[in-house]
């Protein structure tokens, strides 16, 4: 028998098993208790806007009266009476704001987005590439706070001008254009930084076929390759939706707040059910306080709402499609 | 001899390294060529340069001449994607486009501006019944290629590489990636294929270049060693290596 055999067997036959297991079982313990308190953590926050949120609708509002829940989701003003009187509020017209800003937003920054990302994976000689790529990342990571200083510095000001040159007189810029541009810029960065890589790794193999059989980079670039991209690209849509629907410091700063609506002038003032929850919130109390929870909830259910259907259109387009 | 082919003077250098030595050598119209060598002998890098594949790799630097009908293509002027419609080409691993196999075979005809669904449709039945896939796709041809299995792809990709109708079909191991069955129909096809079109073919089979081959050109360390009709390399090489390659002494 070698010497290291010899060894190894004297490290087998220790009798270690039990003391193995139970630090085996310990770390499971540990393991669970971080899943519980995240997990925990959510579903807290859950309960508690929910509660928050549904108090308008089920208490009386301290003699104020309940909200009605279809007047509420349904109706085109914010707030009907005097506050801290009144319980008309509704934000139907919010929700329509909301996704038409998010859907113009992406409009703009899906093609663009695309585009970039695919100049950047495979127009672009490999230097300038890889200095795009870390703009990207960088434009990704800016607080969106920074965007809002931007949007009402420069942004605001841009499309006061472009108003005029219209013969309309803006609120100082404050418009769904103006949020929309924000929104486009913030999304940007997400949407072509995951279509390069979803486009980077397309496989070369497919490239040089469609090469080969005499077609040119551009037909290459976009029938095959974004073709081969796609279901990237999407995943990609829905994370710029979800940071479009969810973004409020920035919106807040050039929506305008509008309190009817809904707005569909591109120069119209307008409000997000965001900007809706922001705006006031640290100086108001009692039912005008709870009814902003009620608008998170609505908010939450949006997003939910919009991601289950996109990721179902994902899938179908993902799969190869078949006409 | 009716050459097809005409390489004068080869030199392939990918930066510091010459991969092609100064090769010479015609191809035989309507013949089916084999290339055959250990790896890394420099005969894919070859038959990249038959359709100017290699274009697409920026380290590498061509001298000499290659001419295809009579015209050298490593011309400044040259229209590129006039010759890749010409001379088409099958990859080692079938490498099917991700849509449905009729738009796969569609393809090569659409980027040419073809829009016409009845040609289209002429087109496609016509490539998929030379590359014997029609009977097996007649009924799900809007269906996803890659659904296919792998010895079916690799037909698509030829099927996809006839429906251009090029003069010559380059092949780098087509069959490498495929079981023997899938192999042997490959093969088979490629028989049918000989009558209409100029094949050239890399492979690591000797087997198969001797089966299918009218010609074989034996290449090592980026030479062509040796060059002559298929038969006669297998029963009687004029070259010691050859020799020592094809008794399988080395490779």
């Amino acid at each position: 028998m070698s010497t290291i055999t010899r060894i190894l067997n004297r490290y087998k036959n220790r009798r270690t098993y039990n003391k193995k297991e139970f630090v085996d079982k310990i770390v499971r313990v540990i393991f669970m208790m971080s899943t519980i308190l995240s997990a925990s953590f959510i579903i807290i926050i859950i309960i508690f806007i929910s509660l928050k949120g549904l108090t308008p609708f089920v208490t009386s509002n301290s003699g104020i009266g309940s909200v009605n829940i279809i007047s509420f989701l349904t109706g085109n003003v914010w707030l009907t009476g005097t506050a801290f009187q009144s319980s008309l509020y509704s934000i139907g017209f919010i929700i329509v704001n909301t996704l038409f800003i998010a859907f113009l937003s992406l409009l703009i920054s899906m093609p663009v987005g695309v585009l970039t990302a695919l100049f950047i994976a495979k127009i672009a000689s490999r230097r300038i590439s890889e200095f795009l790529r870390i703009v990207v990342e960088l434009l990704a990571s800016i607080p969106s706070i920074v965007y809002g200083l931007f949007g009402s510095g420069v942004i605001l000001i841009f499309v006061y001008n472009l108003a005029e040159a219209f013969g309309i007189q803006s609120r100082g810029g404050n418009s769904v254009l103006a949020t929309v541009l924000v929104l486009a810029l913030m999304t940007l960065p997400t949407i072509t930084a995951i279509s390069e890589v979803s486009i980077r790794s397309v496989n070369k193999d497919i490239e040089q076929g469609s090469l080969a059989l005499g077609a040119t980079r551009t037909q290459t670039n976009f029938k095959v390759i974004l073709m081969s991209a796609k279901s990237g690209i999407f995943a990609s849509a829905i994370l710029g939706i979800g940071r479009a629907l969810g973004e409020a410091t920035a919106v807040s700063l050039v929506a305008g707040n509008s309190k009817s609506g809904p707005s569909l002038g591109v120069f119209d003032i307008t409000s997000t059910l965001t900007s809706t929850m922001l705006e006031g919130l640290k100086e108001t109390t009692g039912i005008d306080y709870d009814i902003r929870f009620s608008v998170g909830l609505v908010l939450m259910v949006v997003i939910l709402l919009t991601n289950l259907i996109l990721n179902y259109i994902k899938k179908k387009v993902g799969s190869i499609d078949v006409k | 001899m009716n050459s097809i082919f005409e390489i004068d003077n080869l030199n392939l250098h990918y930066d510091d390294f010459q991969a092609l030595k100064d090769i010479n050598i015609r191809i035989e119209k309507n013949k089916v060529t084999a290339l055959i060598g250990p790896s890394g002998c420099g005969k894919s890098t070859f038959l990249r340069c038959l359709n100017r594949m290699n274009d697409l790799i920026d380290s590498c630097k061509i001298t000499g001449e290659i001419e295809f009908k009579e015209e050298n293509i490593y011309t400044s002027n040259y229209d590129v994607i006039s010759l890749r419609t010409k001379v088409g080409m099958v990859f080692q691993k079938p490498n099917p486009f991700p849509m449905s196999i009729y738009d796969n075979v569609a393809y090569g005809p659409r980027c040419q501006g073809i829009k016409d669904k009845n040609i289209l449709d002429e087109i496609v039945a016509t490539s998929l019944k030379s590359s014997a896939l029609y009977e097996e796709v007649r009924d799900r041809i809007k269906e996803s290629a890659l659904s296919l299995s792998g010895g079916q792809q690799q037909r698509l990709c030829i099927a996809r590489a006839i429906a251009m109708e090029p003069e010559v079909i380059l092949m780098d191991e087509p069959t490498s990636a495929l079981d023997p069955i899938a192999t042997l129909r490959i093969e088979e096809l490629m028989n049918e294929l000989k009558k209409k079109y100029t094949i050239i073919i890399v492979t690591h089979s000797m087997h198969q270049a001797a089966r299918i081959s009218d010609n074989t050109a034996f290449f090592l360390m980026g030479e062509l060693i040796e060059f002559d009709k298929t038969n006669k390399i297998f029963t009687t090489p004029k070259n010691q290596k050859t020799e020592d390659y094809i008794t399988g002494r080395f490779g």
